[in-house]
Formats: structure tokens, C-alpha cells, sequence
């Protein structure tokens, strides 16, 4: 647990707050924007201002979101000598491994729940919709969260592979891509191999969208739940062996 | 700036795998805007709106991918510099900060030249390939891609000065995703709105779109790329002469 209080505080003065805040506010109301400037009117009121909000989010800014959590996470063990102290230290490598992932998941966690908000918001405030978001989209939000996990670890691994700030970004963007076109061909499986096709999935539950087929299930919220659990212990195994053989600078 | 400068740029790049990037680049834009064109229903093979959806397709593919690719590959190339200390070395060596700035411009410029082209022939090829009865649209096709291109240099040279000034590469890549989100939006605002971000300029280079549902033929705003070039290419000398008066 002391790794992970030593990587939050690590956290109190990065720019990462800014992301996390940022980030699904300008996104998830920009993917309402569009409502305004084509005047379409949210024909099925909350359900549509899901639709519109959180199909968009889930394609690629959520991951590329994540994978900039990631590089910033990262970045200051690739700058000066702390890669030697991270060596050097005495904790194991699946404690840094664990306490990385997990930080970078509790941003995305705070990053999904300022999504929730911001579409709360909107729909209130903006919209003017009657009642409140339906309770399924709740749960859907948890699967979401469920979901970035295995995001989180994977571009945790990468960024402590690649010391560029950038080009890990770029694979969760290619990633991300990727995912989406094997969604739209209708290849559900992806979610048990891509850990960006598991979070892109898991925010079109329930809007008919991509492979989604409108209802929200319980066998497809625990199949999205479980992929992403097995690929989250997977990738943490394989990240754990490399930082395992990995060793100091020169 | 001579030979060797540019020389050395494109040295530093191949252990910096900036061409993977670039490759990244070309492949996204390609498997977005080839896919988007093929299925849509315009796509009838025969008439002349089927090259009209490939040239949207050149358009979405490069909005959708290059705004955050492009910030990426200028960040990756620009950090290496604060990483190893590049900027005084350079410096003591007779390159100036802002030459340096211009110099990657230069290199990377060239590759960002080559996947344009290259994208451009592409679905050129594509359209050819599938035996598209109307004849090839070849005045807008090329101005299409001349106007990509411009502003794809524009957006490179923008990340290029923000990575150098800025150090953490977050503001960049940041800025780089806020522009994927403008230059989405700008092909639904009104056209004045798109003049005024860079990334709106890819709405504006656009040989093709829909109107009141039907596709028609479009002609690239030639006169505000040309402008956008002109003002892009003023301001990125006026910041990198500003470079070379800064201590380092």
C-alpha cells in the first residue's frame, strides 16, 4: 500500500488533475455540440444524450485519456536518476507494476465520474430533460470503470517501456482505432484480446451503436466485466516479468 | 541550414522510431477514410459521385487522425532535444535553436509530405482499382491534397514550436486532441468558425460534401489555406528568430 500512497503523492502537484478534470468535460459536451449546431432535437431524451455523449467519449479520447494518465505517470521515472532509484529501491516488481496501474485506474475512475456528471448536467441544465438519467446507465458506468483497467495497465506498461511522452499515446490512439473498426464489423470477441475494444464496448451498452444491440444484459455486462478482468491479470503477469529483467541505466 | 543538418534530423529519427509514427499515420488515415468511402451508399462505382466519396474520404481520414498523430510526432521528435540536453549542443555547435526548430520542420516535413501524397495516390488508386466509369475529378483531386498538405505542414509546425517551448509534452499532445474535437466540428459550423483555428482549415480544404443530403461537388477554399500557409509561415519564422535570442 506504501507504493501506493507514494505514487498519489506524487500525483498532488502533476498536471494530470488537469486531464482528468478536462478531458471528459470538453469531450462528453462535445459530443452533445453537435446536437445544438445541427438542431436535432434528443428524440429519446436521456437515452439520446447517452448515445451522443458516451459512444464518441468511448472510441478513442477515454483511451488516448488514459494513455497521456499513463505517459504522465511515468514520466518522472524516465527523467534524471530515478529509473536507477526505481531499481535500485527495495520494493518488488509487481508492487511497482500494481501501484502504477492502480493510480492511473483511480484517475480514470474520477475521469468516468465527471463524465456521468458533465451528461447529468447537460441534461438538466442544458437539455432541460425530465427526470433523471435511468439507473441502468449507472451500472453501465461501473462496467465503463470495470473497463479501464486493463487500459490503465496496458499503457502503464508501455509508457514504462517507451520513454517518449508521445509514442505511447499514439499506439492507444492506433489501438483504440483498431478496436473500433473490429466492433463495427461486428467482432464482439476483440473485447477478449483488446483492452481498448473492451472500454470502447462498454460505453456503447445500451445505445444500439457499433456491436451493441440496445439491450443491456446482464451476460453482457458480465462478459465485458470478465474480459476485462483476465486481460487486466495478463498484462499485469507479462509487465511484472519485464520490469522483472529490466535493469538499471547507464 | 545545409545538408548535414538535415541530415543528422533524419539520424535522430531512426532511433526515435518517428517513421513508425509517420507509418501510423498513413495507416489510420488510410483505414479510416478508405472504409468510410467504400461503405457508403454513394459509393456506386459508376458515377462521379463515387470519387467524390473518396475525396471525403481523404479529408475525414486526415481530420480524424493527423491533429493528435501529427502533435505526436512533433513531440516525440522536439523532446528528444530537452531529454539529452540537444539544445545547447547543437547551439555550441553553430546551430541556433530556431535553426534547429526549422530544420525539424524541414525533415519532418518531408515525411508528412510523402504520407499525404502518398495517401492522396492512395485512394486515387482505389477508385481506379474498382473501375469507377466517370472520368478522375484531377483539378480537385490535386487541390485536395495540395490543401491537406498545407495544413498538415501548418499543424506540424504549430506542435514543433509548442514541444519546443514548452517542455512538458502534455500541453502539446493536449492541445493535439482538442484540435481531433475542432477539426470534427468544423465541417458542421458555419464557415467563419472554421477560419479560426488551424485544424478548421481541414473542413475548409474539403473538394466534396453533403448538402441537404445529396453529395456534391465541392472547390477547396483555396484562397484561406493559401492565406492560413502565408500567416502560419510568418509567425513559425518570427518564433524561431525569437529562440535564437534566448539564453538556453
Amino acid at each position: 500500500m506504501n507504493v501506493f500512497f507514494a505514487e498519489l503523492i506524487k500525483l498532488k502537484r502533476s498536471l494530470s488533475w488537469a486531464v482528468v478534470i478536462l478531458l471528459p468535460i470538453i469531450l462528453v459536451a462535445s459530443g452533445s455540440i453537435m446536437t445544438f449546431i445541427d438542431g436535432r432535437g434528443l428524440e429519446d431524451g436521456w437515452n439520446t444524450l447517452w448515445m451522443r455523449s458516451m459512444v464518441f467519449y468511448g472510441l478513442f479520447p477515454l483511451a488516448v485519456g488514459i494513455a497521456i494518465l499513463a505517459s504522465l505517470i511515468w514520466r518522472a521515472e524516465h527523467r534524471g536518476s530515478n529509473w536507477n532509484a526505481l531499481m535500485a529501491g527495495p520494493t518488488s516488481s509487481l508492487r511497482i507494476v500494481l501501484a502504477k496501474a492502480a493510480v492511473i485506474a483511480v484517475l480514470a475512475v474520477i475521469m468516468q465520474g465527471i463524465a456521468l456528471a458533465t451528461v447529468l448536467v447537460l441534461g438538466k441544465v442544458v437539455f432541460g430533460l425530465p427526470g433523471w438519467l435511468p439507473p441502468q446507465y449507472l451500472a453501465v458506468s461501473v462496467v465503463v470503470v470495470i473497463a479501464c483497467i486493463p487500459v490503465a495497465v496496458l499503457q502503464s506498461w508501455l509508457s514504462m517501456q517507451m520513454r517518449s511522452f508521445a509514442a505511447p499515446i499514439a499506439v492507444a490512439f492506433l489501438g483504440a482505432g483498431f478496436s473500433a473498426f473490429l466492433l463495427v464489423v461486428g467482432l464482439d470477441a476483440a473485447i477478449f484480446v483488446s483492452p481498448y475494444a473492451a472500454v470502447s464496448r462498454a460505453t456503447q451498452l445500451g445505445t444500439a451503436t457499433f456491436a451493441d444491440t440496445g439491450d443491456i444484459t446482464l451476460a453482457v455486462l458480465a462478459m465485458i466485466a470478465v474480459a476485462s478482468l483476465l486481460l487486466s491479470a495478463v498484462l499485469a503477469a507479462a509487465n511484472t516479468l519485464v520490469l522483472e529483467r529490466s535493469d538499471a541505466r547507464t | 541550414m545545409n545538408a548535414r543538418v538535415l541530415t543528422n534530423e533524419f539520424a535522430k529519427m531512426r532511433h526515435l522510431h518517428v517513421w513508425l509514427l509517420v507509418a501510423v499515420l498513413f495507416v489510420v488515415v488510410a483505414g479510416i477514410g478508405l472504409y468510410t468511402a467504400v461503405i457508403n451508399p454513394d459509393f456506386d462505382r459508376v458515377t462521379a459521385s463515387s470519387w467524390n466519396t473518396l475525396l471525403g474520404g481523404i479529408g475525414s481520414g486526415f481530420s480524424l487522425a493527423a491533429p493528435l498523430l501529427l502533435a505526436a510526432i512533433a513531440s516525440r521528435h522536439v523532446d528528444a532535444e530537452h531529454q539529452g540536453g540537444g539544445w545547447l549542443l547543437s547551439a555550441t555547435s553553430g546551430l541556433t535553436p530556431g535553426g534547429l526548430c526549422r530544420a525539424k520542420l524541414l525533415a519532418l516535413g518531408l515525411l508528412v509530405t510523402g504520407v499525404t501524397v502518398s495517401a492522396s495516390v492512395l485512394f486515387a488508386a482505389t477508385g481506379f482499382a474498382f473501375g469507377i466509369d466517370a472520368p478522375w475529378p484531377a483539378g480537385r483531386w490535386i487541390g485536395l491534397t495540395l490543401c491537406v498538405l498545407v495544413v498538415n505542414l501548418v499543424v506540424l509546425a504549430l506542435h514543433i514550436v509548442l514541444a519546443a517551448r514548452i517542455e512538458n509534452q502534455l500541453v502539446g499532445i493536449g492541445i493535439g486532441l482538442l484540435g481531433t474535437i475542432l477539426a470534427l466540428f468544423s465541417t458542421a459550423v458555419p464557415a467563419w468558425i472554421a477560419h479560426l483555428t488551424p485544424w478548421g482549415y481541414y473542413a475548409l480544404s474539403s473538394a466534396s460534401g453533403y448538402v441537404d443530403g445529396v453529395l456534391v461537388a465541392f472547390s477547396p477554399a483555396y484562397a484561406s489555406i493559401a492565406g492560413l500557409g502565408l500567416v502560419a509561415a510568418v509567425v513559425f519564422a518570427l518564433f524561431t528568430r525569437s529562440f535564437d535570442h534566448q539564453e538556453i
